[in-house]
């Protein structure tokens, strides 16, 4: 994931003010295509979102814009940590109930082993053509396709922790001098800290998380709990959280600093698919559009999330993608990987 | 015309019978006791009538109907009867009005016959002018009488009565027993009614059925019952009496030296020679200083006085006839005195004794 | 009286029909109350009887073919960490019980037998701790003694002038604690209707033999109480193991694990459900075992009776002492309700609650949110009340119907009918939930997701406590009232929702409260039912609390707290003010 350039980052850069007033004007502005979507979607209602990408405030924001843009279309926002909105769509399977349209994790493993089992439904957004190059073709065949590009990586308490003393890399966090300083979040929950562990330990080995686990971490369930562990002072440093959770912590005055690791940042890019029998197939196209589409893209930088889509800045805090160091397993890795590093990781911190 | 047939009425739980095998009948307008000792079975017989238990045996009818058989139980709200409880039941969340007027409005009677009927009730039970309370306010009096008013006014074919009045204190109770022969009498309901209190049987009924350990001892009116009753048991039960071991030799009887003509006693059985039981009652045996003339076949013996007990309305002694183990008690007014260790003469009225199983 | 009989259908009997088959007489006085019986028997089996069986049987069978096995039972007892959740669980249980029976017993002794100031709020203090969900409890105990910025801890290092932490909620014995501070008023309600029920002359013959009155009260009066402490002690224990939400929240980051826990766990994918029940097992031995052991302790000696009067009371007069009890009682229900309810409510108009309480810390955004930007808040909260009191309502109504029955011995075998209805009381909620997901969720009856399947969850769930409330309403009214009725001519159902049903109303509305609340803040049975658009309130919190939002968390617990706070209002008003209270 390491091949987003500059280039296609300032591609169109000006044109985010036209995409912000447009994305209130309705039904004139809408293509052929989507207008026929729309139309069948209308028909069903709603459409109902599992999802385990962005934090609980950004996901109800998108479903109010989706809503917002197509008001005869309600979206059910389902928003846990990823593992456990695959661990419903997995009762939901074995209870033989169809409930959810789209599904979204970070773990882009989960988007494998669906797409083996054929529980996906093949669909092209049309306006996946629009997003940045690199990830416009997250599947081939078109059984999912990028919907979350996040960044995770280290934060701590800047009344806490000096700019010097603060770690500069993840292999600093095995000083002994953070002991009961860290929290992290839980592969068995979050998606994103299963891809960071199988990170670290492609990296490093899993002996990083025995050293780790002598430095006794506060575990919480979400990627994004250290975050207010941080605000709270409760600890100091914040571990593979997520970028766009800190930003916006800071923009609301708390005292939080993003630091970027020098081996690089872990970046997650995870996919959205619609779930082959979606009780509202018609609505659940509508909504990877709009994932993919341009008017999702003002309500990920409210929220300080990094657009999907060329010609926006960075959030606001954030460096641009092209000065960062990324860092990423691949799809195949984290299939595997994730259910080994959770198993490990119960292993080694006991739950 | 017998309202009201119970055939061989049985009842047990189990191995345990608690109704065997009643026999009763009742005519239109009759007022019958089931009198009897806890656990004889007569409530459990009131609730077959009533419908609320099933007949093991048996059956029950009413005007010529099966209304209970086993197997085949009319529900309780069919069968036209009304019946008072020994709690009262009377319900406290409804006024007296309400309570009252509960059976007549279930029968759909338009509101003005449920208005005359409803006031005419309660004057007769002297509550008009409490129909608007609750049973909370009411004294336990006044409690009997609603249930009362309650049950008659819907006028059904059979009235039940549940030991009603063991709940009231004892001058209450006497007021009570008067009060409820004169409805009786009044509106001729055929009435049944269950109680351990011969006083109270006595007081209301044309007859009663004295019931031990499930069966039915004896049916007869309450004079009756007491002059001539037919098994030790009535005779223990009704009233005090000596029971005396006498034989049967031909047609003569004799206890203790004793001789008289079986002729003169009620109900003895056709000859023989065997043993006998005979109930005497105290109030039938003469005291005297001198031997009497024991005219009209009536037997006379010495005896001592061995025992004595002053009640008021009269002495209560023990005498003993001489060289004999009995002890007879013997009651006399109060102005016949008699010291303990004095020998009297003791003078039988074999009119007045009875011959029991 | 011959003009009499008014308009009653005349005696059939014997008549014509006599003649014809005995089964056509018979069908005539088949009493509706029969068929009524076999209904409740099929409702019932369907609601605890299936659902057991079901976990039962899935517990050996192989997942994908359904044939026997015993590799479930391999595989959920084949690893050290799955038997170390089942010691933690046991350990828990018994720690956390231990601990709300030593906060309870000397306030129930104080409230029932002393003249301890302040009883009406010690009442409070029991109530509020009884309606406040144990999760948020969790979570404001989170505010208060998070090792380094817990207001607790903070306000000990400044005191200090150390880094020292007083107390670490994030621990066995924070879990232990927190969960004892929401479960001890069920001991409170045991032990004082006990106490209630030991007359003074008791504690007086003790005293005229030499006894002061610390000596009466261990001696005598409590070893008279022992059964009801014993009671309580196992249900305080059953609920703790049966609880999920609190270590969830508290647990994790304690690095204990837990059977609820771990339950969870089997339910990632792939779903393991043959393994979970495997797993569930051992809880329901336990509450068997537990139940035989209280049998046999109990079973000689004498003890209060628990339903006949108490004779008379004195209270006892404990001096300044009496001080020392008020004092014991405001500490309780600091720890329990105050403080907790005091950082939320901070939290809840916080900015970020770490930075405490100030005039640019205060929004009303974390309420905003929920109300008019969270697509499901508001629906959650409608799912709650109507999901709480359809069970509320078919609960308080199958207990009605059953616990009649029962009570008049109406139907032979009624007993049966009482056990299943008294059985899911011993078995933890969210085992019953595993059953009801194996059972129920796939087809042919495929109500995963359903609002029915939650309503039917909780309905069986709570179905003990509404049993309980019903039948000792049902004792209470003589069944002469309804036989004066039948006598005079109203059918058996007529006179119950005439005559009994009138006079049950209140204690009848109570039972339903107590049902509403308690469903409204039920996670362990819901957490495995709910689909997208079926989430409750106490499921949602559950959501919210993975990302450690506090702010939001309380905010929405306010709101909960609010409802039900509304709904003992109401139900002080029409039933009473100790309606919760009452031992049921």
């Amino acid at each position: 994931m390491q091949g987003i350039t500059k280039r296609q980052l300032l591609i169109a850069g000006a044109a985010l003010g036209g995409l912000t007033a447009s994305s209130r004007s309705g039904a004139q502005d809408m293509s052929a295509h989507e207008r026929e979507l729309y139309e069948a979607a209308k028909r069903e209602g709603e459409i109902t979102w599992y999802s385990g990408q962005y934090s609980a405030e950004t996901s109800e924001a998108i479903g109010r814009a989706f809503t917002e843009r197509y008001p005869e279309v309600r979206c059910n926002v389902v928003r846990s940590t990823s593992q456990v909105a695959f661990q419903r769509l997995s009762q939901d399977a074995r209870a033989g109930v169809a409930q959810c349209d789209v599904f979204s994790s970070t773990n882009s493993g989960h988007f494998q082993l669906l797409k083996r089992q054929s529980r996906l439904l093949q669909f092209r957004p049309q306006n996946a053509d629009g997003m940045l190059e690199s990830i416009r073709n997250a599947d081939p065949d078109n059984f999912f396709h990028t919907s979350f590009l996040g960044l995770f990586q280290l934060a701590c308490n800047s009344q806490k922790v000096s700019e010097d003393e603060a770690p500069k890399s993840w292999t600093d966090l095995l000083d002994p001098k953070w002991r009961n300083q860290l929290a992290v979040g839980h592969p068995g929950f979050s998606g994103a800290i299963g891809v960071w562990a199988v990170q670290m330990r492609k990296m490093y080995g899993w002996d990083y998380f025995k050293k780790l686990e002598k430095n006794k971490p506060q575990i919480g369930r979400s990627s994004q709990d250290p975050v207010t562990l941080l605000n709270a002072g409760e600890r100091s440093v914040g571990v593979a959280v997520p970028a766009a959770t800190v930003l916006l912590s800071i923009s609301r005055g708390n005292p939080l600093r993003l630091i970027y690791p020098t081996e690089g940042v872990l970046a997650t890019i995870a996919p959205s698919g619609i779930i082959r029998n979606a009780p509202h197939p018609n609505a659940a196209k509508l909504f990877m559009e709009f994932q993919t589409g341009p008017h999702m893209t003002p309500v990920l930088l409210r929220y300080f999330a990094d657009p999907l889509r060329p010609g926006s800045p960075p959030p606001e805090g954030a460096k641009p993608l092209d000065q960062i160091k990324l860092l990423a397993p691949s799809i195949e890795e984290q299939e595997k990987g994730v259910p080994e590093v959770r198993e490990l990781w119960r292993d080694t911190f006991g739950v | 015309m017998s309202r009201l047939v119970l055939r061989g009425l049985t009842k047990a739980y189990g191995k345990l019978t608690v109704v065997d095998g009643v026999d009763l009948t009742l005519a239109a307008g009759e007022f019958v006791s089931l009198l009897g000792p806890s656990g004889c079975g007569k409530t459990t017989t009131l609730r077959m009538l009533a419908g609320f238990v099933e007949p093991t045996a048996g059956s029950i009818e009413l005007d010529g109907k099966v209304i209970s058989a086993p197997g085949l139980v009319m529900p309780p709200e069919r069968r036209q009867m009304s019946m008072i409880f020994q709690s009262y039941a009377i319900w406290p969340n409804m006024t007296v009005a309400e309570n009252v007027a509960f059976g007549l409005k279930l029968r759909k009677l338009p509101a003005e016959e449920v208005r005359r009927r409803l006031w005419e009730i309660l004057e007769v039970v002297q509550l008009g002018h409490l129909a608007e309370r609750y049973p909370a306010e009411l004294s336990g009096g006044q409690q009997q009488r609603v249930a009362l008013a309650r049950a008659i006014v819907v006028k059904p074919a059979v009235l039940l009565l549940d030991e009603p009045l063991s709940n009231l204190d004892a001058s209450l109770r006497e007021e009570m027993r008067f009060e409820i022969r004169r409805l009786h009498d009044e509106f001729r309901i055929t009435t049944v009614y269950v109680t351990h209190d011969q006083a109270e049987a006595m007081a209301t009924s044309d007859r009663i059925a004295v019931m031990n350990a499930g069966r039915i001892e004896q049916v007869d009116a309450p004079h009756l019952l007491y002059t001539r009753p037919k098994t030790r048991f009535v005779a223990g039960f009704i009233g005090r009496t000596n029971l005396v071991e006498a034989r049967l030799e031909g047609s003569e009887i004799g206890f203790d030296g004793c001789r008289m003509q079986m002729g003169q006693i009620n109900g003895v059985p056709q000859g023989g020679s065997r043993p006998i039981l005979l109930s005497i009652r105290p109030q039938s045996i003469g005291l005297h200083r001198v031997r009497p003339a024991g005219g009209e076949g009536r037997p006379v013996t010495p005896g001592t006085v061995v025992q004595r007990v002053f009640l008021g309305e009269s002495w209560d002694y023990v005498v003993m006839p001489q060289g004999s183990g009995l002890r007879l008690r013997v009651t006399a007014p109060p102005l016949q005195v008699h010291e303990v260790g004095e020998a009297v003469w003791l003078e039988f009225d074999p009119r007045q004794m009875a011959l029991v199983e | 009286m011959n003009d009499t009989a008014a308009a009653l259908p005349k005696p059939v009997a014997g008549q014509a029909e006599g003649r014809r088959g005995g089964l056509l007489r018979r069908l005539r006085y088949v009493e509706p109350v029969t068929l009524l019986w076999l209904l409740l028997v099929l409702v019932l089996l369907f609601l605890v009887a299936a659902p057991l069986l079901k976990l039962f049987s899935v517990s050996f069978q192989a997942q994908e073919t359904g044939t026997f096995t015993l590799s479930n039972y391999a595989t959920a007892y084949g690893r050290a960490r799955y038997l170390d959740a089942l010691v933690n669980s046991l350990t828990l249980g018994l720690a956390s019980a231990a601990i709300a029976v030593l906060l309870a017993v000397p306030m129930a002794w104080a409230v029932s037998r002393t003249d301890m100031p302040g009883k009406g709020f010690t009442w409070a203090v029991v109530l509020g701790a009884f309606i406040m969900p144990p999760y948020l409890g969790a979570v404001g105990w989170i505010l208060l003694a998070g090792p380094n910025s817990g207001f607790v801890n903070r306000f000990w290092q400044w005191l200090t002038s150390s880094e020292g932490t007083l107390f670490n909620v994030y621990s066995f014995e924070g879990l232990a604690l927190v969960i004892a501070l929401h479960s001890f008023p069920l001991v409170f309600i045991f032990v004082k209707a006990a106490l209630d029920l030991v007359s003074s002359e008791m504690e007086d013959a003790a005293n005229i033999l030499g006894a002061g009155t610390w000596t009466a009260m261990r001696k005598v009066t409590l070893p008279l109480v022992w059964p009801s402490i014993l009671g309580s002690f196992i249900i305080v224990f059953l609920e703790t193991i049966a609880l999920f939400g609190t270590p969830a929240i508290l647990g994790i980051p304690a690095r204990i694990n837990v059977v609820t826990t771990q339950l969870w766990q089997f339910f990632e994918y792939p779903v393991r459900v043959e393994v979970a029940a495997a797993y569930a097992m051992p809880l329901l031995l336990v509450t068997i075992g537990l139940i035989a052991v209280q049998k046999l302790l109990l079973a000689r000696k004498g003890f209060v009776s628990q339903t006949g009067k108490g004779g008379e009371r004195r209270m006892i007069r404990l001096g300044p002492w009496r001080w020392a009890m008020f004092g014991w009682c405001a500490l309780v229900g600091a720890l329990s309700v105050a403080m907790p309810l005091l950082v939320l409510l901070q939290a809840s108009f916080a900015k970020a609650w770490g930075r405490g309480i100030s005039l640019d810390n205060l929004t009303l955004r974390n309420y905003h949110l929920l109300i008019f930007e969270h697509e499901m808040a508001m629906t959650s909260i409608w799912n709650t009340i109507w999901f709480s009191a359809a069970a509320a309502t078919a609960a308080v109504l199958i207990a009605l119907l059953v616990a009649y029955i029962v009570n008049r011995r109406l139907m032979p075998f009624g007993e049966v009918l009482g056990f299943l209805a008294m059985a899911p009381f011993v078995i933890p909620g969210i085992v019953m939930a595993i059953g009801f997901y194996a059972a129920y969720a796939s087809p042919p009856l495929a109500l995963y997701g359903t609002a029915a399947l939650i309503i039917f969850a909780f309905t069986a769930r709570f179905l003990p406590i509404a049993y309980a409330n019903s039948s000792a309403a049902i004792r209470a009214v003589h069944p002469e009232m309804e036989e004066a009725a039948r006598i005079l001519g109203s059918g058996r159902l007529q006179a119950v929702s005439r005559i009994t049903a009138p006079l049950l109303r209140k204690a009848l509305l109570g039972g339903w409260l107590i049902v509403f609340i308690v469903a409204s803040r039920e996670l362990s049975a819901a957490i495995f039912l709910v689909g997208p658009r079926t989430r409750t309130m106490a499921v949602l919190l559950y959501d919210l609390s993975e990302a450690g939002n506090f702010e939001v968390l309380a905010a929405f617990g306010g709101l909960l707290l609010l409802i039900t706070l509304v709904l003992v209002g109401i139900g002080m008003k029409l039933v009473g003010r100790d309606f919760m209270l009452r031992r049921m």
